[in-house]
């Protein structure tokens, strides 16, 4: 019961903001951008890579997992209400999970719709799988990790935003090594291997790729957890 | 000691009759705390983490620019090249700085207090946005001088080293036209939401978004649509100005055509766009 109750609490603190309509835009782009490159005839050798893996995996994704994941704990933390979580007799695990199972489900259903759509359209039916089936777990590892982020600092956007804008956006594309610590690449590689299309190029083994991703997703849980045991409730930084 | 009627509460209190500091002075101070609030400077260490870890990385990299400049000559490596590399860190530089300056006041409830001060609604506006363009020009420019003068200490006589004048000249204009659109932008984004986190995803969701419509903008069958391309995007917006206007290492402008002047153009007119924006949100926010 008490899991559903906060679960609830989560979905209607993340939905009954306006700050949700920033959600909507952005996967509309990528069916916007498929639907045009369509219409004018492009191959999709041309334009899968900017819009499925450019902005599809390697902006949407990231960015609406940041907005959700920080949201779910963070915006509690910021207005002061989740004392009224922490001060009831729960274990920890039963307040994180809720919020993580939400904050994904809502990162899914958001991108991996528009991922399969602008999939399709490139290709075939499988690739838009593929790529549907690479947003839940880029969801699953992304929310995970932000959400962590959420209680580890007081700024997890801002750093959260490092992680994607200087980690995987600029080093991920020059330095070899840090792709084994990036989920962009384990979720590029999750949806070349479902449906091998030659259209993206992943850069990791799909071992490694699954591997690491359920070590992110349970590592950085693991982590939440056991930071929300010994939280302290803090004004907001100077 | 009765005959002050009408007046509740007059203790005997001297009054200042003297000279106050005006519209002029407080718009002064708000642009210098602003200029101060980017860095950090005043503000805690926790505040600091972000302005100069972007501040170190362009340096740094400005640093390695002018070693290479130095040994080899040739590299290509221009003063609007240099800029063009630090797109990516001028956007995260925009999105820490940008709700620092706007959102806390709009989250603190203190934008009532300035407006009961000489200063005009669009004084504020005009003061932050200011603010924010010379802490993005000075984070690419002083970079810029400093490869400036590695190469102009390296010069072997004085034509190589006014070439150098003549280079990192518009180099500084370019990356005042980025400080301008990159401020316009952020800021209006950043006045929206009260809440800094999501002032610093809204601006990187804009700017990041932007980009791969480019992408596909440049892949589509008709070459005045290609040349057009790079309108869509903030960065690669100022990149076809500065291509347009300074040629690029190799002299190859095809890709924006003879569309030069109506790059510039539009340009112009989303910075004017912004500032209009930001001025009308600045009227209505002080109003409600």
């Amino acid at each position: 019961m008490v899991p559903q109750t906060i679960a609830w609490i989560t979905a209607r603190g993340l939905f009954g903001r306006r700050r949700f309509l920033l959600l909507i835009p952005l996967p509309l782009l990528v069916v916007g951008l498929a639907v045009l490159s369509r219409a004018f005839g492009v191959a999709p050798e041309n334009w899968a890579q900017p819009v499925l893996v450019g902005l599809g995996l390697a902006v949407v994704l990231p960015v609406i997992a940041l907005i959700v994941g920080t949201g779910v704990l963070g915006s509690e933390i910021d207005d002061g209400t989740i004392v009224h979580i922490l001060t009831k007799p729960l274990p920890r695990w039963q307040i994180v999970l809720p919020k993580l199972v939400v904050a994904t489900a809502v990162t899914t259903v958001t991108v991996s719709i528009s991922l399969y759509v602008a999939g399709v359209l490139a290709h075939s039916v499988r690739l838009g799988l593929g790529l549907a089936l690479a947003g839940l777990v880029g969801s699953l590892a992304y929310s995970a990790l932000f959400l962590a982020l959420s209680l580890v600092t007081r700024r997890p956007v801002l750093l959260g935003l490092v992680y994607v804008l200087v980690w995987e956006g600029l080093l991920g594309n020059f330095v070899s090594g840090t792709r084994v610590l990036s989920i962009q690449q384990y979720v590029l590689t999750i949806a070349d291997k479902v449906a091998p299309t030659g259209l993206l190029q992943s850069k990791v083994s799909l071992p490694v790729a699954i591997i690491m991703s359920a070590v992110f997703a349970v590592g950085f849980t693991l982590l939440a957890i056991d930071r929300l045991r010994s939280f302290s409730v803090a004004g907001e930084t100077s | 000691m009765s005959e002050a009627a009408g007046v509740i509460h007059d203790i005997g209190y001297q009054r200042y009759s003297g000279p106050r500091l005006g519209r002029g002075y407080v718009f002064s101070s708000m642009y210098v705390h602003g200029l101060r609030t980017a860095f950090g400077l005043g503000r805690s260490a926790k505040a600091k983490i972000f302005p100069w870890f972007v501040v170190g990385v362009v340096f740094l990299t400005g640093t390695i620019l002018a070693a290479v400049r130095a040994q080899i000559p040739d590299a290509g490596v221009t003063y609007t090249a240099f800029v063009d590399m630090m797109a990516w860190l001028v956007v995260f530089f925009v999105a820490v700085v940008a709700p620092e300056l706007v959102s806390r006041d709009l989250r603190a409830g203190v934008l009532p207090l300035y407006f009961s001060r000489p200063l005009r609604r669009t004084d504020y506006a005009y003061a932050k946005l200011a603010a924010l363009a010379t802490a993005v020009w000075l984070l690419l420019g002083a970079p810029q001088v400093v490869m400036f003068l590695v190469a102009a200490f390296s010069a072997d006589n004085m034509s190589q080293f006014w070439t150098e004048v003549g280079d990192v000249g518009p180099g500084l204009f370019y990356a005042a036209l980025w400080a301008a659109l990159f401020a316009g932008i952020g800021l209006l984004v950043a006045s929206l939401t009260g809440k800094r986190a999501f002032a610093a995803g809204g601006i990187v969701a804009v700017f990041l978004m932007t980009t791969p419509i480019v992408g596909v903008m440049s892949v589509m069958p008709s070459q005045t649509m290609n040349e057009l391309a790079l309108l869509f995007s903030p960065s690669s917006l100022v990149f076809g100005v500065g291509m347009w206007l300074f040629g690029t290492a190799d002299g190859d402008t095809d890709s924006i055509g003879p569309f030069g002047p109506l790059y510039l153009a539009v340009t112009i007119g989303v910075v004017a766009g912004c500032v209009a924006l930001l001025q009308a949100r600045y009227r209505k926010v002080a109003s409600s």
